[in-house]
């Protein structure tokens, strides 16, 4: 300590000669640039991102629907009849199986998808090869609390998946080839970077857009002020939905909320209607479910957008569908 | 071999480990080894002296006895064996090895000090007033443990994992690791408290004491170590000096000034921290039990004992005195109450702030982060007591975790069937500001997040231009005030929809 006050006190008192001055400025400014290129390495920001690559990997049918008590049965039965996991999944992939897990409700208050359905999921990914599933969601209640109450995390770690809270910090930023209004939102990494994205919304009602379902559930991978996608919802979600390009859709209908939603609670408004839907068109998925509770599909924003936009199937009257019972 | 110092130093070590799991695991699901009330209800400072001045019987209060008599038998073991706060003190003391050495005419006026802390607190307790959280070393150190070293430490590995996943890119392994971390029971949740900067500074000022004086603070201040002293000069473990040969060489050395000359010693002051044992030259030095039927240098005892500490009457007097302390309260007159939302179920807000000690579990286990410190606004009386900041976190609807830790019962323990009906306030939509109202643009991102099964928040549908526009308002009778549309409300910098306390149910 001695030894550096006298150090500093010498060179206080020393005159400062040109020479000194150049290498002192010619220090400073390298220590400037090396420290912040080091910290640009250090504190990176979110790396942009064009979204995931299309697939289009097409099933037997444009659309499933399985009816039964069982919804892990439903779940299988229709993927099966869509021509097996095997077609979306392949050896070595790494899967990401994203439920609506959003809210701190029970599985009979049918505001988060059925356990089930998610177990039946992850169980035929890991049985096509996949090397790693993962299960997470953003929800609107305390992660611990939604994860937990939920059953899904239960359910979904005895299958083996990895489930686990998403990090908001491990974001990308959206770009698009068009001008949308989604631009540089932040979206998780995980569900970026992944081989296949299987999207497993529930089917319930929603305050703003009627009904929640497979383009709503996106949202879940969103990071930042999340409200601000209720503005202009529709074109934001149909943005959203093209950027992820889930590979395969799986809406449970096994309990509706019909009333309340989307969180929901009251068990009187929920409706029993054990139902699965399977399809690889996202818009084709949504349309199909909004007749399951007798909605126009026009009336649910996002469906409308993408009906003007082209993207996707509506017309359900033009789609290949099967129906089966277990 | 210095057995016996070795056994207290580790001692300190492991209580203080301990003290720091416990905090860290009060944390949702709450499965930690140990109840995360256990060092308060093991304190009898914040047991006794809130029973007494909230006229009740707290369930801590047998712990705290028991430990009143363990003090009884042995002596002021919990100040130099397990005290965190004296063990911080210890290590802080130690920075400076050097310290002056008061004589003991100035360590006789500076243990004085405790015992005016402990009678004004005493004097308060009688009265109704509950002061023993101001200056009760638990509570200083739970708080700068709870609400400034974890957020910092955490804060600290959440970043090297930042760094290390995102701006290195080891993702994988490490993610995996740190997603493991993440759900484990002492997670890494960097959480946020406004003012800790503030409950630093003042726990560095409590343990810098310790530079100047050795244990200054738990010989002049610390009220626990004042109660345990009044306690230990009845106990029946003492110092016995055998052929004192009057080398002096213990009297600079007690980190308590404690010893006076070779042989006697103020009973009270000693925190058996058992230094003396192993310096003493001849060896001659050690605690003992009495034997029975022999008292072990009584006459020396007393008489060292009646030249310290406080006598009896100044005790007395000291307590009356306090009272005075009382024109700074404000009985019986609406506080600033109207200012802060409580915890649910939180006591009448007279009632809250004498109950609350100030500990921070609740704060700390909040899973949303919702609950912080108040500094000032409430008044310099309700200091670091825990309000909801619905901007930071939300009141989680099926959540009772802050009333499952408060140590005094200053937020009641409540099962989930009422939390669900217990009001923190009500939430009103300033129209002026809503974007649904103001602008007719969609949003109502209120209603959908509001947790109450029938909707407190519900919409009014008006035809704008050939589009329904969807604008929220509040049934203030279904509301209990939760903050999460404050929280989640999109408008920026001011919320759209504020939750003031207004109709909270304060039992």
């Amino acid at each position: 300590m001695d030894s550096f006050f006298y150090n500093l006190e010498s060179f206080l008192k020393e005159r400062i000669s040109r020479k000194r001055f150049l290498k002192v400025c010619l220090g400073g400014f390298v220590l400037f640039l090396s420290n912040s290129t080091f910290l640009k390495a250090a504190f990176a920001k979110a790396a942009p991102s064009n979204g995931r690559p299309k697939k289009d990997i097409k099933g037997d049918h444009d659309l499933v629907l399985a009816g039964g008590k069982d919804p892990y049965t439903n779940t299988v039965k229709a993927v099966e009849k869509m021509g097996g996991m095997g077609r979306f999944v392949k050896e070595g992939d790494v899967v990401v199986v994203k439920p609506n897990m959003a809210w701190d409700r029970t599985p009979a208050q049918a505001a988060n998808t059925d356990p089930q359905v998610v177990a039946a999921l992850v169980d035929m990914c890991y049985e096509a090869g996949a090397k790693r599933v993962n299960v997470f969601d953003i929800p609107c209640n305390e992660d611990k609390f939604c994860y937990e109450h939920s059953g899904i995390a239960k359910a979904a770690k005895e299958s083996g998946a990895h489930v686990y809270y998403a990090n908001h910090w491990n974001v990308l930023k959206a770009r698009f080839s068009y001008k949308s209004p989604m631009e540089n939102w932040p979206i998780l990494r995980d569900a970026v970077k992944c081989d296949t994205f299987i999207n497993v919304p529930v089917l319930k009602h929603h305050g703003l857009t009627g009904l929640t379902l497979s383009m709503k559930n996106l949202m879940g991978v969103c990071s930042g002020t999340r409200g601000l996608i209720h503005m202009d919802i529709g074109r934001k979600l149909v943005d959203l939905t093209d950027f992820i390009n889930p590979d395969l859709t799986v809406v449970d209908a096994t309990r509706v909320l019909v009333k309340h939603g989307p969180s929901g609670g009251n068990l009187e408004d929920v409706k029993e209607i054990d139902k699965v839907i399977v399809a690889t068109d996202p818009t084709l998925a949504d349309a199909f479910a909004c007749t399951l509770v007798n909605r126009d599909p026009m009336t649910v924003p996002y469906i409308k957008n993408a009906a003007q936009r082209g993207f996707g199937n509506t017309d359900i009257s033009k789609a290949d569908i099967l129906r089966v019972n277990t | 071999m210095r057995k016996l110092v070795i056994a207290r130093r580790a001692s300190q070590a492991f209580f203080l480990c301990l003290f720091i799991y416990i905090l860290w695991s009060t944390t949702y699901p709450l499965k930690g080894l140990f109840p995360t009330k256990t060092f308060f209800h093991t304190n009898p400072l914040i047991m006794i002296f809130t029973s007494v001045s909230e006229r009740l019987l707290l369930a801590g209060l047998i712990f705290a006895l028991v430990m009143l008599v363990l003090t009884l038998v042995v002596g002021r073991f919990y100040c130099g064996w397990i005290c965190p706060l004296g063990t911080m003190i210890d290590w802080t003391g130690a920075l400076r090895k050097k310290k002056p050495h008061p004589g003991d005419r100035v360590n006789r006026w500076i243990r004085k000090g405790k015992f005016l802390t402990l009678a004004v607190i005493a004097g308060f307790s009688l009265a109704g007033i509950q002061a023993a959280w101001i200056l009760d070393p638990m509570v200083i150190t739970a708080r700068f443990v709870s609400l400034f070293l974890i957020p910092t430490i955490t804060l600290l590995l959440n970043k090297v994992f930042v760094i290390l996943i995102r701006d290195l890119g080891f993702y994988g392994r490490v993610q995996d690791v740190y997603h493991g971390l993440r759900s484990s029971l002492l997670g890494i949740e960097p959480h946020y408290f406004s003012s800790s900067p503030v409950i630093f500074l003042f726990f560095l000022l409590v343990i810098s004491s310790a530079l100047f004086i050795s244990r200054l603070w738990c010989r002049a201040v610390c009220p626990l170590g004042g109660l345990y002293a009044v306690v230990s000069r009845f106990s029946f473990m003492s110092r016995v000096v055998g052929d004192c040969v009057g080398c002096h060489t213990c009297v600079p050395l007690c980190r308590t000034g404690a010893i006076m000359d070779g042989r006697s010693y103020a009973k009270g002051e000693c925190i058996l921290c058992m230094d003396c044992v192993y310096a003493c030259p001849p060896g001659v030095t050690k605690f003992a039990l009495p034997a029975v039927g022999r008292r072990a240098d009584k006459g020396t005892l007393s008489r060292a004992e009646k030249e310290n500490g406080v006598s009896r009457k100044n005790f007395i007097f000291l307590m009356l005195g306090s009272f005075l302390a009382m024109g700074f309260n404000w009985p019986e007159r609406d506080r600033a109450t109207g200012a802060v939302i409580r915890p649910p179920g939180s006591l009448k807000e007279d009632e809250f702030l004498s109950r609350c000690i100030r500990c921070g579990n609740c704060m700390k286990v909040c899973p949303t982060n919702g609950l912080q410190p108040t500094v000032l606004q409430t008044g310099l009386e309700g200091i670091w007591t825990p309000h909801l900041v619905p901007e930071i976190g939300y009141c989680e609807y099926k959540c009772t975790l802050c009333g499952e830790v408060c140590p005094t019962g200053a937020i009641p323990q409540i099962d989930l069937w009422k939390k669900k009906r217990t009001k923190l306030g009500t939430a009103k939509v300033d129209r002026s500001l809503c974007v649904a109202w103001s602008k007719n643009w969609h949003c109502v991102v209120c209603e959908e997040h509001c947790p109450v099964y029938d909707k407190a928040i519900r919409v009014k549908e008006e035809l704008v231009d050939g589009v329904i526009i969807k604008k929220p308002y509040v049934l203030p009778d279904l509301c209990v005030g939760c903050g999460i549309c404050q929280a989640k409300c999109p408008v920026r910098p001011v919320r759209a929809i504020k939750v003031s306390p207004e109709g909270a149910d304060r039992t």
